[in-house]
């Protein structure tokens, strides 16, 4: 009885600050509830599901899933790649200076996501930008026109490298701190077994570290399920709705269009396809129990 | 009584402005201008004369020091009225508006763009303004003007200033094309001969000249550019009472237009407004369509372009005549029982005293104003003479209040037949689907 009285207030936070607002947003998916209705005080009308249907009809919701999905795996994939592979080059001890590499590393993380956007974007600009430079000066003048953000086949990865840039720096850093928590004698053990560095990799490293990748890559997935500024900043959706993601439709259609209503119904959709995927996520990467 | 005298005005400015750092970086962004004074790095480059004081505050130091003017001027004329401003990013103004009104806190005024409106009446924020300003001094803006905020009959906003889409070309690179450069192409025909020359040119750096130049990004302002380019062959987006209407001959030009464009490499794809405005201050960009006012983001990146803009009418194409949308930079009211005091601050700010240095130095328009015509700093704006005549040749555009969401439609199909080279037909079509359910 003692230890239930202590978890109602996190009970109530989470009801009040989580649960509610969730429930009212599934219900507003369902009515005709406009700007008008929040300044007037006047409740939204039932209108049988057709905010879905529009969704479905204007033909806008199946691109805007598969970019999202497509933009959370390309993302979550190289991140990984890479945070994990610059964890292991700063934990190895004979990486000098490695302190000073970790704090200039996490600079990306810290810039402000409106920021970073800007950057890139303007990285991207295909008339004046550094990477058309680069590019052009890379291939000896051969590849002279480069235009990411504009091109409806590049523009998603485009906006997924500014997002990896961003980051990779906290990704390395969770995963850095969960190689320093390898036991030393575990390894040492399997070093006096005979083990090289790439079985004592896959085999006694990766899983002491699963419970924290398995952290460190939900809260990715999160992340980048949500992710809207990159996008409404670069790209704002486009070009040909390639980069329009279920956050920009959200947006859309709640800012834009100023219908409320239609917005909750993507984000309900939006909300049950990022359960679906964690919960999928949980179920196949289950955390070895090596207590 | 004292409740009366003490009427506070709360209002917010914002306007949209590209910064340029000490790099050379230059950075389209947007910022508020009054409340959060000292906070923006307005990079201002502009020489005048002297010979008009109040002028020379405005130049100079920015968008920023012309409002705080007014502030302090409109209170020391009414000195029972206190102005308070509210402040947002230039992009969410509409969002912050509404998020108060839910809260139960209304703004007075509103500073506003024309697209603009028709959501703020659909959310119960603009009052006509026929309720809360006199008829004297409304007689006095053109009719077609005002009556391009009517919805249901009644304006719901009222024009500070105002401008169709002009076309602003490089008299330089006329001349190095051989090209007369005080003659402007008048058709889209006439502008694609033109262009087969102007496109062969490189600028100094060796950088290809783009021959002409349409805004297609995925923001709102450029689906309004784009109605205006459908306007300009005659054509329609929507019919009187808001539904889409794309089968129209016009429509279907301009889009055909604007694959043509593509196709011969001459318009830059997929650009902004301020993509274009860069590219036409460093010269590699001959022709573009562009409000008025955006010639200040272009002399603030080049002042030399001063020297080498000119405007022209918009062009015509197919069976139309040329003409536009127009856009106008106006004030919102809404109807908090304050009219008084926003009567005496709308006719203080729209006035030739308060906006003829604007005008003139600061956001280059045509007046709304029929007593405003004459102002000197319209009258000897080189930069304005040319398309002087198009304010006049201009189109209401229907309001819907999904108007926001359907410019960013015609950005989708605009980027189709161009970055991903779809038939018009097909491109088109999917438009029309995606389209009409947004306004269903």
């Amino acid at each position: 009885m003692y230890s239930f009285v202590l978890t109602i207030p996190a009970l109530l936070l989470a009801i009040i600050f989580i649960l509610v607002p969730i429930a009212d947003s599934i219900i507003k998916s369902f009515l005709r509830y406009g700007v008008k209705n929040i300044i007037s005080g006047k409740p939204g009308v039932w209108n049988n599901g057709a905010n879905y249907a529009k969704l479905v009809s204007s033909g806008m919701l199946p691109n805007a899933v598969r970019n999202t999905l497509w933009f959370v795996a390309f993302v979550i994939l190289f991140q990984f790649l890479l945070g994990m592979a610059l964890a292991l080059v700063l934990n190895a001890k004979a990486m000098r200076g490695a302190r000073l590499f970790r704090s200039l590393m996490m600079m990306p993380w810290v810039v402000p996501t409106v920021i970073s956007a800007l950057i890139w974007m303007w990285l991207f600009q295909p008339q004046y930008g550094l990477v058309k430079y680069l590019v052009a000066l890379l291939s000896g003048g051969t590849v002279t026109s480069l235009a990411v953000l504009n091109n409806p086949q590049t523009a998603l990865g485009g906006v997924a490298v500014a997002a990896l840039w961003k980051q990779i720096p906290l990704m390395t850093l969770l995963l850095l701190a969960g190689l320093q928590n390898v036991p030393a004698e575990i390894v040492e053990a399997a070093i006096i077994d005979g083990a090289g560095p790439i079985r004592r990799f896959f085999h006694v490293t990766m899983p002491y570290m699963s419970s924290v990748i398995k952290v460190t890559i939900s809260m990715s997935i999160i992340e980048n399920y949500k992710q809207f500024p990159l996008f409404w900043t670069m790209t704002g959706g486009g070009p040909d709705g390639a980069t329009t993601t279920l956050a920009i439709l959200s947006y859309r259609e709640a800012f834009v269009s100023m219908n409320l209503g239609s917005g909750a119904a993507v984000t309900t959709l939006w909300m049950v396809l990022m359960i679906v995927t964690i919960s999928l996520y949980d179920k196949v990467f289950r955390t070895p129990d090596l207590t | 009584m004292i409740k009366k005298h003490h009427e506070s005005i709360k209002r917010r400015f914002i306007h949209e402005k590209g910064i340029i750092g000490s790099n050379g970086f230059a950075v389209g962004r947007v910022h508020g201008v009054c409340g959060r004074l000292g906070r923006e790095r307005i990079v201002e480059v502009v020489r005048t004369s002297d010979h008009q004081g109040r002028q020379l505050r405005l130049v100079g130091e920015g968008y920023e020091d012309f409002w705080k003017g007014i502030k302090t001027g409109f209170e020391a004329k009414y000195p029972d009225i206190k102005l308070e401003w509210v402040t947002a990013p230039y992009g969410e103004i509409v969002n912050q508006v509404v998020n108060m009104a839910g809260g139960g806190d209304k703004v007075d005024v509103i500073f506003s763009e024309l697209g603009w409106v028709p959501g703020l009446e659909d959310a119960g924020l603009a009052a006509p303004v026929t309720d809360l300003l006199p008829k004297e001094f409304l007689d006095d803006f053109y009719p077609e003007v005002l009556d391009s905020f009517n919805i249901d009959g009644k304006p719901y906003g009222i024009p500070l200033y105002i401008s169709p889409y002009v076309l602003y070309y490089n008299k330089n690179l006329f001349k190095e094309a051989g090209l007369d450069p005080d003659k402007p192409p008048k058709t889209y025909d006439e502008m694609l001969r033109m262009a087969e020359r102007l496109s062969l040119l490189k600028d100094k750096n060796g950088n290809r000249v783009y021959a002409f130049g349409q805004t297609t990004a995925s923001v709102p302002v450029s689906g309004a550019s784009l109605t205006a380019m459908v306007y300009n062959f005659g054509g329609e987006v929507l019919t009187a009472d808001g539904k889409l209407d794309c089968d129209n001959q016009g429509f279907h030009d301009a889009i055909a237009m604007l694959k043509t464009l593509n196709d011969k490499g001459y318009n830059p794809q997929n650009a902004k407004l301020k993509d274009l405005r860069n590219l036409f201050a460093l010269g590699q960009l001959a022709m573009y369509y562009d409000q008025s006012w955006g010639f200040n983001g272009v002399k603030s990146i080049n002042p030399d372009a001063v020297n080498f803009t000119a405007s022209a009418s918009p062009l015509a194409g197919g069976k139309g005549t040329g003409q536009s949308l127009l856009q106008s930079h106006c004030f919102v009211l809404v109807d908090n029982g304050k009219k008084d005091a926003v009567d005496k601050f709308v006719e203080y700010v729209i006035s030739a005293d308060q906006l003829n240095g604007y005008l003139e130095n600061l956001t280059p328009a045509y007046p709304a104003k029929k007593s405003m015509a004459d102002m000197e700093g319209v009258v000897n704006n080189g930069v304005l003479q040319g398309a002087a005549a198009s304010a006049s040749n201009v189109k209401r555009e229907t309001f819907i209040p999904a108007l926001n969401d359907l410019n960013l439609e015609l950005c989708t199909l605009a980027q189709a037949v161009t970055v991903s080279g779809k038939p018009v037909e097909e491109a088109i079509s999917a438009f029309k689907k995606a389209a009409g359910a947004k306004i269903q």
